[in-house]
């Protein structure tokens, strides 16, 4: 068992790495810098652009500059905001967990409705319960999450029942811890939706198709035949069986959640990763973007691996797959 | 068989939405560049069959609008101005299909003007907008999805072809673009792109980002089943009749790969305008003032805007049609017989 | 007489490589020797795994042993570049024992003939055509289906086309790896005498290569038994079945169906 996750791990930790010079790749191919609009201020001398860029090694090879920002990474500081003049890592750091807070959420939430429903559907196949969910997932899988989102926010404003943006209300501070819970959740209620109702077909056809599979199996036959009542039937027997898809499936759903939630943020003024990296590509801050970039590669990394240890604890035949390496 | 003639239907249905926007010109009544600044923000007018007086009509038309006193936003319908709607009338110049100047458009009102979809902060109409954006963003979707697939389908086939270390190599380069959320990346390779350039520039630009982030899925795809069509015994027949690796590939391995591609395309596209809308919508993607899906919807973001001025919200809903065509189609095209066996492909809309 | 196919040690490994870790080996065949003359047929018998269908790849030159010598009409086969094996290899012709898998589903009956003639870039167009229409006939196909899609054909009627194709270049040597292996009882009868039948008339050598000892003996005069990659009986059909020395050979005579008033084994040629 902790063979299987230690290589896990470590096949997570080559992948961030490769992205992180992935990342760094890029930036060579990029004509232009921060200091590009001060250029064009005549006030600023060309020497200061000179010192500044050589105080922040834009002029070195990009070698010298991977490995000094893999240094600046060990100490925890991820490199350096131009437009922030602060180390990267902090000011991520808060954002991101706005951002996990939200991601969270919507994923828990998602697949607490999807499962139910994928279920149901499964078990109605054909029938009335499987033609509404699927007409359904259909009907909300046309509708682009921007319209959605943008949705969301019309319906905030018109009714007055939700915030329309941002984290907190203005006199957070001032309430009790209560409050502040309730408030705290009244703001994220509208980006949580946006998110949930844009990964929520998918994962309700694939459950769906997951355990349709599953259910026509013989041993489910056999312990039907031996009178075990149908809610344990469904979801001790047949769920855990049909675990397999579904579980690559929950990895991939995480990435997907964060590229959604990147737009809902910043479409809600949700002060996550979202608008705070959008500010950083305007601007050109590199290293902000790359950290950003790092960071999501980081979330999705951890949740494919959670996933692949949900799976191992699961699927017995992983179990004895791995055992037999 | 049920399925081709479904796949069929699907494929009509798609060809008259590609149909309508590639005909933006004669669709649309007006030259979407071309600003009313005495009529900003102008409400969507509402066709009408029966006049104040009662009396029907049988050409529709709509009435003038007039400013209701007191307010400089806010507009009445002035019934005393009746402009019917003509068809087949000639207006503003336009190059049908890119080549032919034309000036015949579907419908108008003559010298006075019609905004059925209403006008955005500088008077354009946004009908005309939405029709002509509606031909940015589906080519910068159709062309990224065309590219994807083409780099996808290379690297697959050379991967699974070959195997050995270019398989190992090109696998794992693939799994790094499969470990970033789709978005990072999209942001992450623009971010690195110059940001202000022509409008041209600007499309090409996004176009060869969105394809760049997506080929590692049909990669993998095209790998598996170039790996199992190698193994075949009519692929090894064929080596024994003196075949070389080039032939193999092109009549009977890469065959196979076909219908895997075509169902890619059917899920790609959507995603890609949908990457598109976002790029524009967040001003990252083709600038002012050419319109796109994604950037006639960027005002939204101005909260006065927003609580306003709801037919701006309209091009949201612009992809639902289409989006709904490629979804049937890639059902359609997934169909199996046994009703059981429902396929997983569809997993590439997650991207 | 100088045999036609002369195989002297032939020895193929397998290895499995992974990123980290010993690689995985495999030995599939461990220093196999027969020879086979001119217009003969040897028949190789053996269970699952016991590596027939590795030899049968690599006397058609589409693996290489991974040490022994291959010998066809004096050139050593093991030991020859890529470019002298694709001009060998349509003389050396392998028939599989899946017919739906050896023919491309997406193929007509005619396309499939005619490939290796394509392939190898002799004779026209027509040339071919008449070509590919003389040789379903023989076969025992009637020409008229050319242009039907391959899935059209039947088990047995699809290893008459896989045998027409083996024939368009006039191989010497006709390997048949399980080739009847996958068809009812009366099919396999039917194709086995058009087997006989062929070679006679054309003077090809057979490999015929099979897990059911008493086709065989219907089908070959010299029989070589294997057995995880060796070979462990060689010699007459007629001696192995009547008295088999090696323990191997006795269970795949065991395993065969008898019916109690029947004389057993029927040996007849």
């Amino acid at each position: 068992m902790m063979r299987y996750f230690l290589r896990r791990l470590a096949h997570a930790f080559l992948l961030v790495i490769g992205v992180s010079v992935l990342a760094f790749l890029f930036t060579t191919l990029a004509p232009g810098n921060y200091f590009d609009e001060m250029r064009l201020n005549p006030q600023i001398a060309p020497e200061t652009l000179a010192a500044l860029r050589a105080q922040y090694q834009l002029d070195r090879p990009l070698p010298i500059r991977y490995t000094s920002w893999v240094n600046s990474v060990l100490h925890g500081q991820m490199g350096f905001s131009f437009a922030y003049n602060a180390p990267v890592a902090p000011l991520l750091l808060v954002r991101a967990k706005n951002t996990l807070l939200l991601t969270i959420t919507a994923t828990l939430l998602a697949w607490a409705i999807a499962l139910p429903l994928g279920v149901w559907s499964a078990e109605y196949l054909g029938r009335f319960p499987d033609r509404v969910i699927s007409w359904s997932t259909a009907a909300l899988l046309v509708i682009p999450d921007l319209a959605l989102a943008l949705g969301l926010l019309v319906l905030a404003v018109r009714t007055r029942w939700f915030p329309t943006g941002g984290m907190a209300s203005v006199d957070f501070e001032s309430l009790s811890s209560l409050n502040k819970i309730r408030d705290l959740a009244l703001h994220m209620t509208l980006p949580v939706t946006a998110l949930v109702l844009s990964t929520l077909p998918v994962l309700v056809r694939h459950v769906r198709a997951a355990v349709a599979e599953v259910l026509h199996a013989p041993f489910l036959l056999a312990a039907k035949g031996h009178g075990i009542p149908r809610f344990t039937l469904l979801y001790r027997f047949a769920l855990p069986a049909a675990a397999n898809p579904l579980i690559s499936l929950f990895g991939f759903s995480i990435g997907a959640l964060l590229s959604g939630s990147l737009l809902i943020e910043v479409v809600m003024s949700w002060p996550g990763l979202g608008p705070f990296l959008l500010e950083a590509i305007l601007a050109r801050d590199i290293y902000v973007v790359i950290g950003g970039v790092l960071f999501s590669t980081i979330f999705l990394a951890a949740g494919n691996v959670l996933a692949d240890i949900l799976l191992y604890w699961l699927d017995p035949r992983i179990r004895t797959e791995s055992a037999s390496r | 068989m049920i399925r081709r003639r479904k796949v069929a239907f699907w494929l009509l249905v798609l060809g008259a939405l590609h149909g309508i926007v590639l005909c933006a010109g004669f669709f649309a009544p007006y030259d979407p560049v071309e600003q009313d600044r005495k009529n900003p923000y102008l409400p969507p007018m509402r066709l009408h069959f029966m006049d104040a007086r009662g009396h029907l009509h049988v050409r529709p038309f709509v009435y003038g609008l007039q400013l209701r006193p007191g307010t400089y936003d806010q507009y009445v319908e002035d019934t005393t101005q009746l402009h019917p709607l003509k068809f087949f009338v000639a207006g503003d110049r336009y190059r049908l299909l890119g080549f032919f100047p034309v000036r015949l458009h579907l419908f108008g009102t003559g010298n006075e003007r019609i905004y059925l979809a209403g006008t955005d902060a500088f008077g354009r109409d946004q009908l005309s907008r939405l029709l002509f954006g509606g031909q940015i963003s589906l080519l910068a979707g159709l062309l990224g999805a065309g590219f994807t697939l083409l780099i996808g389908w290379c690297i697959g086939a050379v991967a699974g072809y070959y195997g050995g270390w270019r398989d190992d190599v090109l696998m794992r380069v693939a799994e790094l673009f499969l470990a970033l959320p789709w978005l990072y990346l999209l942001f992450a390779i623009r971010a690195f792109l110059p940001l202000t350039v022509n409008p041209l520039q600007a499309f090409f630009l996004i176009v060869a980002v969105i394809a760049a982030v997506g080929w590692a899925r049909p990669a993998r795809l095209v790998r598996g089943i170039v790996l199992s069509a190698k193994e075949r015994d009519f692929v090894r027949a064929a080596r024994g009749f003196g075949a070389s690796n080039f032939y193999l590939l092109r009549r009977h391995i890469l065959p196979e790969t076909s219908s895997v591609l075509l169902t890619q395309a059917a899920i790609l596209i959507p995603q890609y305008v949908l990457a598109e809308m976002t790029l524009s919508f967040l001003g990252l993607g083709v600038p002012e003032p050419v319109p796109s899906w994604g950037n006639l919807l960027s005002n939204l973001q101005q909260y006065s805007v927003l609580v306003s001025y709801w037919w701006i919200y309209l091009p949201a809903f612009a992809m639902v049609p289409f989006f709904l065509g490629y979804l049937g189609l890639a059902s359609a095209l997934q169909e199996r017989p046994n009703a059981y066996k429902i396929e997983r492909k569809s997993l590439g809309s997650l991207a | 007489m100088e045999p036609i196919l002369k195989v002297e040690n032939l020895t193929k490994r397998y290895a499995k490589r992974n990123f980290v870790g010993t690689p995985q080996e495999f030995l599939a065949l461990d220093g196999v020797s027969f020879s086979v003359s001119a217009g003969a047929t040897l028949a190789i018998v053996g269970e699952s795994g016991s590596g027939k269908s590795t030899l049968a790849s690599c006397v058609a030159c589409l693996e290489t042993p991974t040490a022994g010598n291959l010998w066809f009409e004096r050139r050593n086969l093991a030991q020859s570049a890529e470019s002298d094996l694709r001009k060998i290899r349509p003389q050396i012709q392998l028939i599989f024992s899946d017919p739906a898998s050896s023919l491309n589903p997406r193929w007509t009956i005619l396309e499939i003939v005619v490939e290796p003639l394509v392939l190898q870039g002799k004779l026209g167009r027509k040339e071919r055509k008449m070509r590919a229409f003389s040789l379903l006939e023989r076969v025992g196909l009637s020409a008229d289906m050319a242009g039907r899609p391959a899935t059209e054909l039947s088990g047995g009627q699809r290893q008459r086309l896989a045998i027409a194709r083996a024939l368009t270049l006039d191989p010497k040597l006709l390997i048949l790896d399980e080739a009847l292996s996958a068809l009812d009882c009366s099919v396999q009868a039917q194709i086995a005498n058009l087997l006989l039948e062929l070679q006679s008339s054309l003077g090809m050598t057979f490999l015929f290569i099979t897990h059911d000892l008493t086709m065989a003996a219907h089908m070959a005069d010299e029989i070589v038994v294997m057995s995880q990659g060796r070979i462990i009986e060689h010699g007459p059909s007629s001696n192995i079945l009547r008295n088999p020395s090696h323990e191997a050979t006795k269970q795949l005579l065991a395993s065969l169906p008898q019916l109690p008033h029947t004389p057993w084994p029927a040996t007849q040629r």
